[in-house]
């Protein structure tokens, strides 16, 4: 059998005491919090442990003795041995250590329910293969390595192996193991493992480690504060400030939540119109993530903390990189330049656009075009132009107003600019979608009278109800009016199908600026900007599990181990801190959204879910 | 040089009267044929007359013939097996007004169709797609005549109607367009239920019009169109006879067995 003992290695040069931890259930491990130093009172020592076992509600027990003898303390092993007796458990661990040798020594005693020590039974030596850690020390007694041959002994006792690993108390209390279970052990079929446990242990028994040897208790014991490391005094203000901004902002919330909801606000055009701007949506996602930021109560786990970090890191940087925009764009009259330029390139647009036209009207690519229906829909479409055009016009004189008070929006953060400038682009190239929607709706009646009619020329038929093609017979005059509607439909079909393919081409464009503008304000949103911080200057707090290496195997002692935090990969950070949003991303693969276009079925490519729905 | 030999003066001369030139009345100059036309508006005639065939003719050529011919096909129909339910007058009207007025309606629309479309195409077309009819006909059984076909000689017809000049054009070919291909067949099938000498004479009559109407286009389109007819009237069926006694089909006690179901056992 193998124990294992999780050693802190603030401990290592602890004055002799006793060893406070935990054992670990289901393994046979024992994690050691702390070392409570002689001289103590046993009876306050087990008062101690009970007030923290149930302001924890951790398991803690006292695991052992520890010995390293400084100079002028002889005595200190008959001492150390009766205090066995004192404290009854199943196991006791003596561990003695010598200054000047890294190894130490343990010895295990077991003892039955009557407090009686068990002899460890004698066994024969005999050869195992094993695999590197599995070699164990007794204080006494020679073992054999791997691969010698057997020794004589003294005492041919097998006893148990005992492996020492090294970790660093505080790195671990702060630490958390990945993947995250937040469930409750009963919803769990397996027991948490063994790392879990000991993480868990560390990190929960937070009053423990209150008192140290350098305070003015009736106990003294080494921990990780004995090391003496200082809080961040800006980490303490900010703890201290943070309470009355919360307090603040939660009010201004209230302010700003009543003014939504008035009864104006809750019509259903305007409703449906603010689910269709994207700067409402924004204003509604930041709103959320402000009321989880006003609360004052303290994150309940690890997650919550996370997300709560995410979410101020991401506001902050947002509202830094809209004033650095504001910045730019109040200064040396940008604005007004702006409005100057975007008049003249809206009538750019449209000019180009009527030249276009003019060109399908004509015999583009030297296609054969029926010359009526060409004719009808070209004035049309001109004709919107020319709608647009003035509408543009009418809007020039305000042009300047509300580029400024758009601009000011960025104050509030570069989402709010870069939505405000999507929603503008939608409402300059409203006409495109206009004719991407007439031109779409008619190829796609166009395309779907053409295979029906195909079906009548095959005389054949859609059965709706079996969802099928079955054989039909049709009456005279059915037949003669499909055949002739068919005759006109796909004479017609290249005529329809080259606006459609103009017109869709133009609103992809659009639609793929769009694109690229919601997904940046998707990463500014959702990126976790703490968390990869996090990852970058504090990499044990984020732990995906742990290494060991060999810190000292001397023959004569137990083999120790050191344990590094290994810290989570980079993109495992972002996929599990993302903060879910109304992210954007294509709704269809490539070859759906194909089909759709070659059908002619209307695309919105791009989806935005809801924050209720994720 | 004037024509009776007189030596030229030095003055030219004019084709004026009322001055005295030195030269004679009847004097022409070399410029004289320059001044000829010929055949000026004459009337240009031709063997085959430009307006033999106007739409107007056609449209009442076929109104007329249609309108026998559904007179026949109710005669005949009256006499037939009084189990299924004949279409009433009423519903034949609508009929009819429904395709004149789609016709009617449609044909602007149908000129303009293949205008960019160029002529080999529209010919190669209607020649596959009259193929398509004739093959897929309903030979058996024309009377309700099968959509394949019907559909695919209508677009043809309709194809080669959108190169007419004008709309009434379009519309007095489609018009006889569906009587040849629509409504002939039914008259044809009563014709061979209720008189089958004369429908083997209408046949007979059918083709020689045919071969003759190819024929004034193209002589020997009408030879391979009569060598067509023949080979599938007369020379297949007699290979089809011909060849019978070369069968030699075996059955015996190895054939799996089949199971004819009575199911009149189980109606009562």
């Amino acid at each position: 059998m193998v124990l294992k003992i999780f050693f802190p290695q603030c401990c290592n040069r602890a004055d002799s005491g006793l060893l406070v931890g935990r054992w670990i259930s289901g393994h046979d491990s024992a994690v050691v919090l702390a070392v409570i130093h002689y001289p103590f009172i046993p009876g306050q020592v087990k008062q101690y442990i009970q007030k923290i076992q149930s302001q924890t509600g951790e398991e803690l027990s006292v695991l052992g003795s520890w010995s390293l003898p400084k100079d002028g303390e002889e005595g200190m092993e008959s001492f150390l041995k009766d205090l066995s007796t004192m404290f009854p458990q199943r196991r006791w661990l003596t561990v003695h250590r010598v200054m000047g040798k890294t190894g130490f020594s343990c010895r295990v005693t077991h003892r039955d329910a009557n407090g009686q020590t068990i002899q460890p039974e004698t066994k024969k030596k005999k050869e195992k293969k094993e695999v590197e850690k599995a070699d164990g020390e007794n204080d006494g007694g020679e073992e054999q390595t791997e691969g010698e041959e057997k020794k004589e002994e003294e005492e041919e006792e097998e006893e148990e192996k005992v492996i020492f690993v090294h970790y660093e108390q505080r790195k671990v209390m702060l630490s958390e193991l990945h993947p995250i279970q937040n469930g409750i052990p009963e919803t769990q079929t397996d027991p948490p493992s063994e790392l879990r446990q000991m993480f868990h242990a560390v990190a929960s028994c937070q009053p423990l480690y209150f008192m140290d040897k350098y305070d003015d208790g009736p106990l003294k014991s080494t921990h990780w504060q004995t090391e003496g490391r200082e809080a961040s005094i800006i980490v303490e203000l900010l703890k201290q400030g943070s309470v009355p901004l919360c307090l603040l902002l939660g009010a201004m919330l209230s302010v700003w939540t009543w003014i939504c909801n008035i009864r104006l606000f809750s019509l259903s055009p305007v409703r449906f119109l603010s689910s269709k701007l994207s700067t409402c949506v924004q204003l509604s996602y930041r709103t959320e993530h402000m009321k989880t930021l006003s609360s004052t109560k303290q994150a309940k786990d690890h997650t919550h903390f996370m997300s709560k970090a995410n979410m101020v890191v991401s506001v902050l940087v947002d509202v830094a990189l809209g004033l650095l925009l504001v910045s730019w764009l109040y200064r040396d009259d940008h604005i007004h330049m702006l409005a100057n330029t975007l008049v003249p390139a809206a009538d750019h647009v449209a000019k180009e656009l009527e030249q276009l036209l003019q060109w399908l009207m004509g015999a583009p690519a030297g296609l054969k075009m029926n010359r009526a229906l060409d004719q009808v829909l070209g004035r049309f479409f001109l004709y919107h132009i020319h709608l647009w055009i003035s509408y543009i016009h009418l809007m020039s004189p305000f042009m300047e107003g509300i580029l400024w008070y758009g601009g000011l929006s960025a104050c509030c953060g570069l989402t709010f600019a870069l939505s405000l400038l999507s929603d503008m682009v939608a409402l300059l190239t409203f006409h495109i979608y206009c004719f991407y929607v007439y031109g779409a709706r008619l190829y796609c009646l166009k395309i779907y009278g053409l295979s029906s009619l195909w079906r009548l020329f095959r005389g054949k038929k859609w059965n709706d109800l079996r969802q099928r093609v079955d054989s039909c017979s049709y009456d005279l005059d059915q037949l003669f009016i499909g055949t002739l509607l068919f005759t006109v439909l796909l004479f017609l079909l290249p005529t329809t199908a080259l606006y459609y393919l103009v017109f869709t081409l133009l609103r992809l464009v659009v639609v793929l600026f769009q694109g690229v503008l919601h997904l940046s304000v998707d990463f500014i949103n959702s990126f976790p900007l703490f968390a990869i911080g996090l990852r970058i200057f504090r990499s044990y707090r984020l732990a995906e599990g742990v290494k060991f290496r060999v810190l000292c195997e001397e023959p004569g002692s137990a083999l120790h181990l050191m344990m590094d935090i290994n810290p989570l990969k980079g993109s495992n950070v972002v996929q599990t801190y993302r903060t879910p949003t109304y992210s954007c991303y294509p709704k269809d693969s490539w070859l759906a959204l194909v089909k759709k276009l070659f059908v002619g079925e209307l695309i919105y490519p791009w989806r935005h879910k809801t924050t209720k729905t994720d | 040089m004037g024509p009776d030999g007189a030596p030229s003066p030095a003055v030219p001369w004019r084709k004026v009267l009322w001055e005295c030139q030195p030269f004679p009345d009847n004097y022409v100059d070399q410029r004289f044929l320059e001044e000829l036309r010929r055949n000026e508006g004459i009337r240009q005639y031709r063997y085959w007359a430009v307006g033999l065939l106007s739409p107007e003719t056609l449209l009442w050529t076929s109104l007329v013939c249609s309108l026998l011919g559904y007179g026949l096909h109710r005669a005949w129909t009256s006499e037939a097996e009084p189990g299924c339910e004949p279409r009433t007058r009423l519903a034949d009207l609508q009929s009819a007004a429904i395709f004149l007025s789609f016709t009617f309606g449609f044909s602007p629309v149908l000129k303009t169709l293949t205008e960019s479309v160029s002529t080999d195409t529209v010919y190669a077309m209607s020649a596959v797609m009259l193929l398509a009819h004739l093959v897929s006909f309903p030979y058996a059984q024309p009377s309700p005549p099968g959509s394949f076909s019907l559909n695919a000689a209508l677009f043809a017809s309709v194809c080669l109607a959108s190169r007419l000049p004008g709309a009434l054009h379009t519309f007095a070919m489609l018009s006889c367009a569906l009587m040849v291909f629509a409504l002939w067949p039914c008259l044809l099938q009563r014709l061979r239920e209720n008189a089958p000498n004369h429908f083997t004479g209408l046949c007979v009559g059918v083709c020689v019009g045919g071969v003759g109407g190819l024929g004034s286009q193209s002589p020997g389109g009408a030879v391979l169109l009569a060598l067509a007819l023949g080979s599938v009237t007369l020379l297949c069926p007699m290979l089809l006879v011909r060849l019978q006694r070369h069968k030699d089909n075996i059955q015996g006690p190895w054939d799996e067995a089949e199971i004819h179901e009575d199911l009149s056992l189980f109606l009562h």
